[in-house]
């Protein structure tokens, strides 16, 4: 999120665009994203610009921001009589922090090893610093911090936060900023649903006040103020009357779940993980108060809780990651938590996906590499892959219709693509336990509703599914069984058949 | 106590500093069992301390941790990282006596106290591992028979040992027995499981032993990894502003432009990092840095002279003994130069502005790999040795300074090797003055292709491009990185 200024036109006319960009052409070393785009952005048409995955809506996001060259194709035209600052805001759908002394060398894990949380700026720090350098008051933000239930959160170092907050930072300090012309990249993407509201309310307030919006998204509630719709088709912008009109990506074609995957995987346990009054605390920070839960062989759990309410710390207690396990009553496939058993014993069972283990994820790893560290729990890859599991390999690339990208990075897929190779990763090696924590981030429906029916298909052979998601509409329909957190406690556990019709 | 070194006959020694081979991971089968169900007391919980514990403890393996009494009382860091953690912590007499393992991980300067303490209290046939020699080898601490002394040394800070770690991989790491401690031949099998439980086994092992370590990682030290860089970008910064280039341009370019030059050094060695540069600037750099090699060579003999004959470890000591009053002052001079003084400016560099504006630290980078790999190989250090204490650990130095420049690096390495690398930087500057003189600010500031007609000579360039990739820190380094094909970017910039 770059601010940028650009001169006040003196002879500045209200029918003027705001910002008018003519014949923009962007093309990266293989494709030619935006293809002579042009796209008048008038005065008070809020916009929502949606089209398929990797269509350019990003990219074109950028250049109206300044943040790619765009040879002048951008003309940005501001209303001094206005007065919120003469820029544009652009807010990435993921913010890229460094540590205090500028490395962004990190790992998923990192939040759970605290000693190494020093290494960051807590988020009162860097929301001080922000608005010294931005000249903002502090008072004008003081109500949307608590609507957020972020005010807890301001004690806690950037790498602590879950990726929902992680969200809310980037919101609170784009939104507080009020620029002439603000653009957000999926706003939505890891809030949860309260928090929904509250950004839409703050959103509406904010265009009451003159500022101009442009989210890209393919969420469907939106703010009130939204008036416009356009679409990016072959690098050029097209103007649609609402979102049932936007582009959408293909309907996947279902297949076959490969022959491997359905195999039921061999258990000598019937708990998976058995927990009792569990506390979790980092300083004087409580994470997990007195937390007991019981997760059966084939059972199939929802777990659900506000942004911040411990559902990344729970999961990582069952997947090995939180070094805090130790000498708790935790037991894991059996054993005794700290018994002598590895984390990669623990890892070789459970398949997992998170996003902040994405957003972690070897940048320089292709789809394939990605995949076949799904056999060692790595990041990355460094061990010769055996025969019998190149083939099995093969077949997921097939199944999820990567093959013909097995080659590319993995960071310029597409995010739905991304979380595809992600969920191939995770299943490759068939194991006993799926840990998939929002999974959906990020995906539109079409593509939620695909990755869903997949995990649908594989708890029918005999998985044990954790499974974590906001909205019900975008769940898969095996669940059975829900644990909801608040503030560290849990509030329920209950069969959700119960509860959802 | 005697220097331990210098009590063995020549051909001890010289066999002695021989060791070292590259270790298959078929060697590495039996994985932590050699360890597993023993108890592990580790002393000291710093950043080496508490992550290797932290590594060893996600292995499978009991680790606990033994503090000084203050430390516990006083709720110190060491304390709180322990606790945080959920080890168990106790005092040197509550955990030393029910320890198989007492991992020494107290920094060099406290070893003699720390093992001094700890011995007494140790079991019979327990084993004790340090992660550098210095105690044994130059101070001549001398153990209880029946203990068995083991190093594990991993070759990187202790926060990359975890993360590595935790990505499933793990860093480089030398291991060692004290052929003087060995009683009942189980050192090298528990040395192999604790290196497994760091993750080491998974990036490449050397076997070494507690002689090399000590006179190659003293030599490296010294030498390239901190000496030289302290000097080489002291001289560039100055340099600069002496010719007018902007102050705040001139401090991002030293503080940051080590990074990234040594980044290709990480990935393709010397030949690699003078790839990334022109034609005309590689045959520059190349002419520069034959000039600092024959400059300098005497300058690193005597480095490492010094540190074979225990010359080096007696004056250090006695500094130790005269309250570390020569490195307190020279740590004090290192803060008050221009460099260190001035901010790096709010402008862009783009990466390869950085080799192309800074051929000369180039030119240092290559002078001073290949002469502290030369000399060591000629004092009996072994090519593999020689290549982690020179050219694998440059740009992780490197690293410290893009961090906070010199005060950090010298703030991050042991305080063994900031005093090696003053009295290296302190020798160095003088030596450099008339090769100085005649350096303008195409090699230092300027892009040196700048206006410069790009054609070469064929038979030069070819010379040239022999000479680099057939040097013998080249041929080891290709099969070394081989082992590490995991190797990230650790990068600021």
């Amino acid at each position: 999120m770059i601010p940028r200024q650009v001169r006040k036109d003196k002879e500045n006319k209200m029918t003027e665009p705001v910002a008018h960009i003519d014949n923009l052409t962007i093309q990266y070393p293989n494709n030619v994203v935006l293809n002579s785009l042009s796209w008048p952005i008038q005065k008070g048409k809020n916009y929502v610009i949606g089209g398929t995955s990797g269509s350019g809506k990003t990219t074109l996001a950028k250049a109206i921001a300044g943040l790619i060259p765009s040879n002048n194709a951008v003309q940005l035209n501001f209303d001094n009589n206005l007065p919120l600052p003469a820029k544009v805001v652009y807010i990435s759908n993921w913010y890229q922090f460094t540590n205090l002394e500028g490395d962004r060398n990190f790992y998923y894990q990192q939040r759970y090893n605290h000693h190494q949380g020093h290494d960051t700026l807590t988020v009162k720090a860097e929301l001080e610093h922000y608005a010294q350098k931005e000249k903002l008051d502090f008072s004008a933000i003081e109500e949307r911090i608590a609507a957020f239930g972020f005010e807890d959160v301001q004690s806690s170092q950037l790498i602590e936060l879950s990726s929902g907050e992680h969200k809310k930072l980037q919101l609170i300090r784009g939104l507080w900023a009020k620029p002439q012309l603000l653009i957000i990249d999926e706003p939505y993407t890891g809030l949860d649903k309260n928090s929904r509201i509250v950004l839409n309310k703050w959103l509406d307030d904010l265009v009451a006040e003159g500022v101009q919006l442009i989210l890209i998204t393919n969420d469907n509630h939106l703010p009130h103020s939204i008036n416009s719709f356009a679409h990016i088709v072959n690098g050029k912008l097209e103007k649609v009357t609402s979102q049932s009109e936007f582009a959408r990506d293909e309907k996947r074609q279902r297949k076959e779940l490969p022959a491997f995957l359905r195999e039921f995987p061999q258990t000598q346990y019937d708990t998976i993980a058995e927990m009792n009054n569990i506390h979790i605390r980092y300083g004087k920070k409580v994470v997990l108060k007195d937390v007991s839960w019981k997760v059966n062989v084939g059972e199939k759990w929802l777990l659900q809780g506000p942004n911040g309410s411990g559902k990344s710390t729970l999961l990582s207690l069952i997947n090995g990651d939180h070094p805090q396990a130790y000498g708790h009553d935790l037991s894991l496939f059996g054993n005794k938590r700290g018994s002598g058993e590895s984390i990669w014993d623990i890892k070789q069972k459970i398949g997992i996906i998170s996003p902040e283990m994405h957003w972690y994820f070897d940048q320089n790893a292709t789809v394939w590499h990605t995949i076949a560290s799904g056999f060692y729990d790595s990041i990355g890859w460094f061990i010769d892959v055996k025969f019998h599991e190149k083939k099995q390999i093969e077949e997921l690339l097939e199944f999820f219709d990567l093959t013909d990208v097995k080659h590319q990075n993995l960071n310029t897929l597409p995010l739905g693509k991304q979380r595809l190779a992600m969920l191939a990763r995770t299943i490759i090696k068939n194991p006993p336990l799926l840990v998939l924590d929002e999974p959906c981030q990020g995906l539109d429906n079409d593509q939620a509703k695909y990755f869903n029916d997949v995990v649908d298909e594989l708890a029918e052979y005999g998985k044990t599914l954790i499974y974590v998601g906001h909205y019900e509409s975008q769940i898969p329909s095996c669940l059975e069984h829900r644990i909801v957190l608040e503030k560290g406690e849990v509030k329920a556990i209950e069969n959700i058949l119960d509860t959802v019709s | 106590m005697a220097n331990y070194f210098n009590t063995l006959p020549l051909r001890e020694q010289l066999n002695q500093l021989g060791v070292a081979e590259f270790m298959d991971s078929s060697e590495f089968a039996d994985g932590v069992n050699a360890l597993k169900g023993k108890k592990i007391v580790i002393v000291g919980a710093g950043a080496q301390g508490l992550n290797q514990g932290l590594n060893l403890r996600d292995s499978g393996l009991d680790v606990s941790y033994a503090l000084r009494k203050e430390a516990i009382e006083q709720k110190r860091d060491s304390w709180k990282n322990a606790t945080d953690n959920n080890f168990t912590v106790g005092t040197y007499d509550e955990l030393i006596p029910t320890a198989d393992l007492v991992i020494n991980l107290t920094p060099d300067k406290q070893h003699t106290s720390v093992i001094n303490a700890v011995m007494p209290l140790m079991k019979q046939g327990a084993t004790l591992s340090y992660s550098h020699g210095f105690n044994i080898v130059e101070e001549g601490m001398q153990i209880r028979k029946d203990i068995t002394v083991i190093m594990v040394a991993p070759k990187c800070p202790g926060s990359e040992v975890r993360a590595e770690y935790l990505r499933g991989f793990g860093v480089p790491t030398l291991i060692a027995v004290h052929p003087e401690n060995d009683p009942q031949g189980k050192g090298w099998a528990e040395a192999k499981a604790y290196c497994v439980g760091t993750g080491g086994h998974r990036a490449g092992v050397l076997k070494s032993s507690f002689v090399a370590e000590v006179k190659s990682d003293l030599m490296g030290e010294q030498t390239i990894l901190c000496g030289l860089l302290q000097t080489g970008s002291i001289l560039s910064f100055d340099k600069m502003i002496e010719k007018g280039i902007d102050a705040g341009y001139a401090s991002k370019l030293v503080q940051y432009g080590v990074e990234v030059i040594t980044e290709a050094l990480k990935h393709g060695g010397v030949s690699g990092m003078l790839d990334r540069l022109s034609n005309p600037a590689k045959i520059k750099a190349f002419e520069l840095s034959e000039e600092l090699k024959d400059i300098m060579r005497p300058l690193f003999q005597k480095h490492q002279d010094d540190i074979m004959s225990g010359e080096f470890s007696k004056t250090m000591m006695e500094d130790w003994a005269n309250g570390d009053a020569n490195l307190l002052k020279w740590r004090a001079e290192t803060g008050e130069t221009a460099f260190e003084k001035t901010p790096a400016g709010d402008v862009k560099i783009d990466e390869q502005e950085y080799f192309d504006n800074y051929l000369l630290m180039v030119a240092f980078v290559r002078a001073g790999v290949e002469l502290a790999f030369e000399t060591m190989v000629e004092a009996g250090i072994k090519p593999e040795s020689a290549y982690y204490e020179s050219l694998h650990e440059t740009p992780l130095i490197a690293n410290t300074i893009a961090r906070k420049k010199l005060f950090e690096m010298n703030r991050v390495i042991s305080d063994t090797a900031e005093y090696g690398c003053y009295l290296f930087d302190q020798a160095c500057k003088p030596l450099l003055a008339d090769f100085m003189k005649k350096i303008d600010t195409d090699v230092v500031g300027k892009n040196f292709n700048e206006g410069k007609d790009s054609s070469v000579d064929n038979v030069k360039l070819v010379q040239i491009n022999e000479i680099l990739r057939n040097h013998e820190v080249e041929i080891v380094g290709r099969k070394l990185r081989k082992a590490m094909t995991a190797m990230k970017a650790i990068k600021t910039v």
